[in-house]
């Protein structure tokens, strides 16, 4: 993340026993970085973690920021140390917005949050709102007292609130069963609630759905960044997102690689390294087969980077 | 080495759900009735309609690429070409895959649900004599194998690895039990007997990243292939084997390993 910011805490107020609220003001009093409904700062906590949280404030405001913090159940250092240790005066340095959660544009939205997930989705529900656009928030929390920004939230007749403890789960399927093109989903809230909705929306397109786990990190890939190759028969020049391998990247642009596993394993897919660093992620090439070779079922090149390849026929 | 058949399963159409069967009637040189006779073609590639010439699995929707295949159940019925796609139980798709409405229904739902750009949508791929397994590209004797896990191995695996590894990530055929672990690596060009039914072990089974899709949650949640790697040195779990002698196979039948052909 380029740059830290270091804020004052303005205000701090409880929304819940295990919820407060933080209101972040710039520490010289300056206007801080603009971000989009959805945005998130990462936080160094007074316990040394750093922590991910979302914005749950107006965007429209330039002289402070709003976070709303829970204190985590397995009481790991990070959130703990904010709610218990963090008093207003204090300073805390966070990096500026990163949104990785961002509004698409289109006809219906649904929000569905879970607990202390209503942050960015407060922030999105207000701004489309204010945008005169059709939404709908679904709030579900354990019981009324554990509902942050109840009050706020519970007079709109586009918000359905519900507590578990007291109505049981509450049935999504009537508010998914119909895969919408035109609807745009954004879900955040504990895992069990977004493996619900990403289950049961396996009938709409993946495009459609959104979910904020803080992701960008995949359990067996570590962080993918996106990248370049330079692809050598061709001098054709392919942009490799973080969602793709390279492999899928040269495919899509109608180059074609065999290969087999798709997992580094097999020693298929093997192409020609002929510049540019890579970070080999496969378990087959030998070390110095490294500096020549690269498996592009899994490996990639650093963010921003650009790497040259080629097929291994054609190689010198 | 004496170990019995724990289940039996079908996968009538390429990457989607398998399902689990009471018996199986095979024929020498045949593999399960109606195992992968369906599959779901990308419509940028090469196949086209009614092509009986094998493809690689790169041509075809798959779980190594698609995870979101699992997350669909779906059950077709061989005899009348009738499936059902369900979410968590709630149908979202009927359709009858042998007529031409059914086909496009089920070109439509899928091009949806696996984000296709505007205009196209996955082929059904569906040909006489065709199965659109994996190893389809090495033979048609390949093609007609049928595929082998032994339960003991995923379990040594999840021992080593210290997480549930559910055995449907591996998509066999036959699963059997009883029999000590990996002893299925060691087959090729041996028998696997299930009382009179004979099988011959043809083809130990490099697995590919459609295992590390969790058959429950549809996520990508555990690196199969790199942990076998790892563990044992190889990606190998599971073989191919063709059918010798046929016969009904049942869950419970006796199976043995290794008897010299
Ligand atoms: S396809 Fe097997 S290593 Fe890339």
């Amino acid at each position: 993340m380029s740059g830290t910011l270091t804020v004052r805490i303005a205000a701090k107020r409880m929304l819940t026993p295990r919820i407060r609220e933080f209101t972040l003001a710039a520490a010289d009093g300056t206007a801080l970085p603009a971000f989009t409904a959805g945005a998130h700062v990462n936080v160094d906590t007074p316990g040394g973690a750093t922590r991910s949280y979302s914005l749950t404030g107006d965007p429209r405001r330039r002289d402070r920021y709003v976070i709303a913090v829970a204190r985590e159940a397995d009481g790991r250092g990070g959130s703990a140390s904010l709610v218990d240790g963090a008093e207003p005066g204090d300073h805390l340095r966070i990096s500026p917005p990163v949104n990785t959660f961002p509004l698409h544009r289109a006809a219906r939205y649904l929000l569905v949050a879970g607990g202390v997930g209503i942050t960015p989705l407060r922030a999105m529900y207000h701004d489309l709102v204010r945008r005169g656009a059709d939404v709908r928030l679904l709030y579900l929390t354990r019981t009324p007292g554990d509902t942050a920004y109840r009050d706020e939230l519970a007079a709109d007749e586009a918000v359905r609130l519900h507590h578990s403890a007291h109505a049981g789960r509450l049935d999504l399927w009537p508010y998914l069963a119909e895969p919408d093109d035109d609807a745009r989903i954004y879900c955040c809230g504990p895992p069990s609630l977004m493996d619900e909705v990403h289950a049961l929306t396996m009938h709409w397109r993946p495009s459609r759905v959104h979910f904020e786990d803080f992701a960008g990190v995949s359990g067996t890939d570590g962080t993918s960044e996106p990248f370049r190759a330079l692809w050598r028969p061709t001098g054709q020049v392919v942009d490799v997102p973080a969602t793709a391998t390279l492999l899928q990247a040269l495919r899509d642009t109608g180059v074609e690689v065999p290969s087999s596993c798709e997992s580094g394993t097999c020693g298929t897919c093997r192409l020609h390294r002929h510049g540019g660093e890579a970070e080999h992620r496969d378990l087959v090439l030998e070390p110095h087969e490294r500096e020549r070779y690269l498996m592009p079922c899994v490996s990639r090149a650093p963010g921003g980077a650009t790497i040259e390849v080629g097929p291994v026929a054609q190689a010198q | 080495m004496t170990g019995h058949v724990d289940s039996l399963y079908v996968y009538p159409i390429k990457g989607l759900s398998p399902q689990r069967l009471e018996s199986v009637p095979l024929e020498p040189g045949r593999g399960v009735p109606h195992d992968r006779t369906f599959a779901l073609a990308r419509p940028e590639g090469r196949y086209e309609h009614g092509m009986a010439a094998p493809l690689p699995k790169d041509q075809f929707f798959m779980l190594a690429r698609d995870e979101r295949l699992a997350g669909l159940a779906t059950r077709l019925d061989p005899a009348t070409g009738g499936l059902t796609i369900s979410v968590r139980e709630h149908p979202v798709l009927t359709a009858r895959l042998t007529t031409a409405d059914g086909a496009r229904a089920v070109s439509a739902f899928f091009a949806r649900t696996l984000d296709c750009a505007e205009g196209q949508a996955p082929l059904l791929a569906h040909a006489p004599g065709r199965r659109f397994t994996d190893v389809s590209v090495v033979s048609d004797a390949m093609m007609n194998a049928v595929s082998v896990i032994n339960l003991a191995s995923v379990r040594d695996l999840e021992r080593r690895v210290g997480a549930p590894v559910d055995p449907l990530r591996f998509r066999a055929n036959l699963y059997v039990d009883g029999l000590p672990p990996f002893s299925e690596l060691d087959l090729v060009g041996k028998d696997i007997r299930i009382g009179a039914v004979r099988l011959r072990a043809v083809l130990n089974t490099k697995r590919c990243a459609a295992t590390e899709v969790n058959p429950t949650t549809a996520r990508r949640d555990l690196s199969v292939p790199r942990l076998l790697m790892r563990e044992y040195g190889h990606a190998e779990m599971g073989v191919y084997a063709e059918v010798v002698t046929g016969g009904e196979i049942r869950p419970g039948d006796a199976v043995r390993f290794g008897a010299a052909p």
